[in-house]
């Protein structure tokens, strides 16, 4: 059969969200049988893009050409029917059952509703062998490594003769060695008649793996070529991050500060030999794109997850666990608003004190006048929008939840403030009114640590930044008018640095 | 309905919490369900029997207090009724005279009355403890666990008492707190523990620390923690109150019936679940209150009274009581999604 060159060309696209143009008219050709990389900033409107094409979400305009036919997939379900599959960071396996059952999962030939055997098992069996023999179709998925798991859904997906995989950072969780007999499999997947739709943040992979690489940036498309036409990576994150000037932003003057929090040779599971300092009244950033150990370092240090190394706060070896931290003058925004931070069924006289209930009691007893001046008091100093102290916190918007978890915080009365993703979801305007509460707070002597993986946040505030990469702290810089934008992306996307 | 009020009431009504909101609604489906009553019901309306739906229930009320803690936390207890039969059996077995008779089911430590309680109490705390270290400490489902402790309590009252029950060689002692009555009426003291309790319980729920606690793990236990509740040593806390206040019911009925019986109080961690279920107490955690559970019992002594009322044969109380509890919660809901729009 004579197949068209392209097997998806993407026109115009557009997908609005309120105040939002995350996709903006963007126009490329994927090339059938190839592995095409998609590469941006985060916010760069990838995610969405793949979200679009997997049918999670609704375009707002254009239109998307599937094997020369018009593609507007109504559901993730849908788009698999229509060829598109994708792999998740989420991986879609069952971890109860076998392989061969996960990979007929809801494929399943039944009669009068008992499960019988038929040769699409042995068919799917026969590509997951062709894929990665080692794989037996009896095993039970929850043994299996994380780059097995993904094999499966690979394998499933081939079998199910789709024409487009969708890899979404299928690398972010696996070892060096799995990634290397990932990489196998997927060049491999040229020859089984799929196209490959790539997205990491790791550079290297790219040039590694790529046949053709998209840029995104700021929702726009950039530009699409060859992998071989693109010199090296420098060239690449020019690219992704084009002539964005970062408002400048002077740091304070190193004075002879003492140093509040002091990290040495932290590891865990994720982390690898971490260690540095935060004095007072600084804001100290920590960078790193997705799975470079942001998350897993603020928790160390607030004492949620386990950890091996020295963590002293204010001279004294801290203890860990969260209300002990607290205590000693930490608190932490975490970052998953909605399950970490809030409370959302309750009010937001709810949640405001929860951080330090002894401030708004006697003998165990609360004060409600108290409370309810307390979160007044909050409401008005963060603008919170709301009508009263008793609204539910499910009911105020994605900013305003943030600005509740923020007021928790802030009435902890701590000393040094563990930001991890504080802006992420909330609009415009609420993220400027976050980044002028966290100045105010180091003006007044108060040491902030925001973790984000966005680098204008990054750069719009922070004194000191460090640059993780893989769970390692890559590079120290400080923040001022020196500083290089392509050397940052260059080293946490996995370059080495000097 | 609420669409037709006045403007001013409306909003009244909407400046409620959910939490009090609901529990105006249990009040009105009460008051509504015992007027239905007095028309069918002759002498329904004397204040004798007024009297009696708020004394009949003491115990499962008791019970119900830190079931409805406990599920606000997102948590089962069904643990109590063994309790209850525990503590009974152990508080009768300490009292019991020392090598009295030939008969072993008479022969008990001798311990003196006083003695013979605490250790009892401790008994019922050995189980809140149990509870609490595999449900605070290793994580294990709370349903599992109590299921458990449900058995082993009521199995270990069954060994005590070899499968019957113990009433012989009692001092007189044994026998007074669960019949004295309030002087002048026909109420028990055991009835007026219960409403101290309750009051406590309320007043704990809605004015301390430890109250606001219980509410914030069943919102969001990671959270609560992130936000440096020590959320295993809370529910450490509430299920070793759980445990000692079904002891505490468990000696008074002992004391009531002068018997430590191994069957005793079989059924009532789900009369307990139910009444708190009525008053409307969420399954998923962080929504309730003691209140709501009080008027829930009051709604199923209502019910059941009213059906022996009118002649019913008793056989058909637990399908009536059935019945209520489907009506009432489907009702809950109705009025909940109502006020949301």
């Amino acid at each position: 059969m004579d197949q068209a060159e392209n097997v998806l060309e993407i026109r115009d696209l557009v997908k609005d969200f309120p105040a939002v143009r995350a996709v903006n008219h963007v126009s490329f050709d994927i090339k059938r049988n190839t592995i095409h990389c998609l590469v941006g900033e985060n916010g760069a409107g990838k995610s969405t893009l793949i979200k679009v094409l997997t049918g999670a979400m609704q375009r707002s305009g254009g239109t998307i050409l599937l094997n020369g036919e018009d593609y507007a997939p109504r559901s993730p379900k849908d788009a698999k029917e229509k060829g598109i599959s994708t792999l998740f960071q989420e991986l879609n396996v069952v971890d109860q059952l076998t392989v061969a059952e996960n990979l007929t999962l809801g494929m399943e030939d039944t009669r009068l509703g008992f499960l019988r055997r038929t040769d699409k098992i042995s068919a799917m069996v026969s590509v997951m062998n062709s894929l990665e023999p080692s794989i037996h179709p009896r095993m039970l998925v929850s043994r299996l490594s994380v780059a097995q798991k993904q094999i499966v859904e690979i394998a499933k997906a081939v079998a199910t003769e789709s024409d487009i995989i969708i890899m979404d950072e299928p690398t972010a969780a696996i070892s060096e060695g799995e990634i290397a007999r990932l990489f196998k499999i997927v060049k491999g997947l040229r020859e089984k008649n799929v196209t490959v739709i790539y997205i990491s943040h790791r550079l290297d992979e790219i040039f590694e793996l790529g046949d053709y690489v998209t840029v995104m940036r700021d929702g726009r498309h950039i530009d699409t070529r060859p992998v071989s036409e693109v010199g090296d990576r420098s060239e690449l994150i020019r690219m992704m991050i084009g002539k964005t000037v970062f408002e400048q932003y002077t740091p304070k003057e190193e004075a002879c500060r003492d140093p509040i929090l002091q990290v040495r040779g932290l590891s865990s599971h994720k982390l690898h030999d971490v260690s540095f300092d935060v004095h007072e009244g600084e804001i100290v950033g920590f960078y790193g794109l997705v799975g470079a150990g942001k998350t897993e370092l603020a928790r160390a240090i607030y004492g949620v997850d386990s950890h091996e190394g020295e963590i002293s706060f204010k001279g004294k070896r801290l203890a860990p666990s969260p209300d002990k931290a607290i205590q000693a003058g930490i608190a932490l925004v975490p970052e998953e608003r909605r399950s970490q931070g809030l409370f959302t069924v309750l009010t937001i006289r709810g949640n405001v004190p929860v951080m330090n209930m002894r401030k708004i009691s006697r003998g165990g007893f609360v004060n409600a006048a108290q409370e309810r001046k307390v979160t007044r008091e909050y409401i008005d100093k963060l603008r919170i929008a709301t009508s009263s102290t008793e609204k539910e916190a499910a009911k105020l918007s994605g900013g305003n939840q943030q600005k509740v978890v923020f007021s928790k915080c802030l009435f902890a009365d701590a000393d040094l403030l563990m930001l991890d993703e504080p802006t992420r979801g909330i609009d415009v305007g609420a993220k400027s009114e976050i980044y002028g509460i966290v100045r105010r707070l180091s003006e007044q002597g108060k040491s902030i640590m925001i973790f984000s993986s966005e680098l204008p946040e990054i750069m719009n505030i922070c004194d000191t930044i460090y640059l993780l990469y893989d769970g390692r702290i890559k590079s120290t810089l400080r923040n001022g008018c020196d500083i290089d934008n392509e050397k940052i992306l260059h080293i946490v996307t996995g370059g080495a640095a000097e | 309905m609420i669409a037709e009020l006045p403007a001013s009431r409306k909003r009244t009504l909407a400046g409620l919490s959910n939490e009090t909101f609901l529990t105006l609604f249990m009040i009105v489906v009460l008051v509504a369900l015992f007027a239905i009553a007095c028309l069918f019901v002759p002498r329904f309306y004397l204040l004798q029997n007024v009297i009696n739906l708020f004394s009949n229930y003491w115990y499962v009320i008791i019970l119900g207090i830190g079931v409805t803690f406990l599920l606000i936390t997102g948590n089962f207890d069904m643990s109590v009724g063994g309790v209850v039969a525990l503590t009974g059996v152990l508080s009768v077995w300490f009292c019991q005279g020392y090598a009295v008779s030939e008969n072993a089911l008479a022969n008990g430590l001798g311990l003196p009355y006083v003695a013979a309680v605490g250790l009892a109490l401790v008994g019922a705390l050995a189980i809140g403890a149990v509870n609490a270290f595999f449900i605070a400490r290793l994580k294990v489902p709370s349903i599992i666990v109590t299921l458990g402790t449900m058995m082993i309590a009521r199995g270990v009252a069954q060994v005590i008492t070899r499968g019957a029950q113990r009433n012989t060689s009692l001092p007189d002692a044994f026998g007074v707190v669960g019949n004295t009555f309030i002087p002048g009426t026909s109420i028990k003291i055991a009835v007026l523990i219960m409403v101290v309790l309750v009051a406590a319980a309320y007043l704990v729920e809605k004015k301390t620390v430890a109250g606001r606690r219980t509410y914030l793990i069943g919102a969001n236990a990671t959270a609560a923690r992130l936000s440096g509740i020590q959320v295993s040593r809370h529910l450490a806390l509430l299920y070793l109150v759980s445990a000692l206040l079904a002891g505490v019911t468990g000696i008074l009925l002992a004391s009531e019936y002068k018997a430590g019986l191994s069957g005793r109080a079989t059924g009532y961690e789900f009369d307990a679940l139910v009444i708190a279920l009525l008053g409307g107490v969420s399954i998923a955690g962080g929504f309730g209150s003691v209140l709501g559970m009080f008027v829930g019992a009051i709604i199923l002594a209502v019910v059941t009274s009213a059906a022996t009322g009118l002649l019913l044969s008793p056989d058909w109380q637990f399908t009536l009581k059935g019945i209520v509890t489907f009506v009432a919660i489907l009702a809950q809901r109705f009025a909940l999604d109502k006020r949301k729009g």
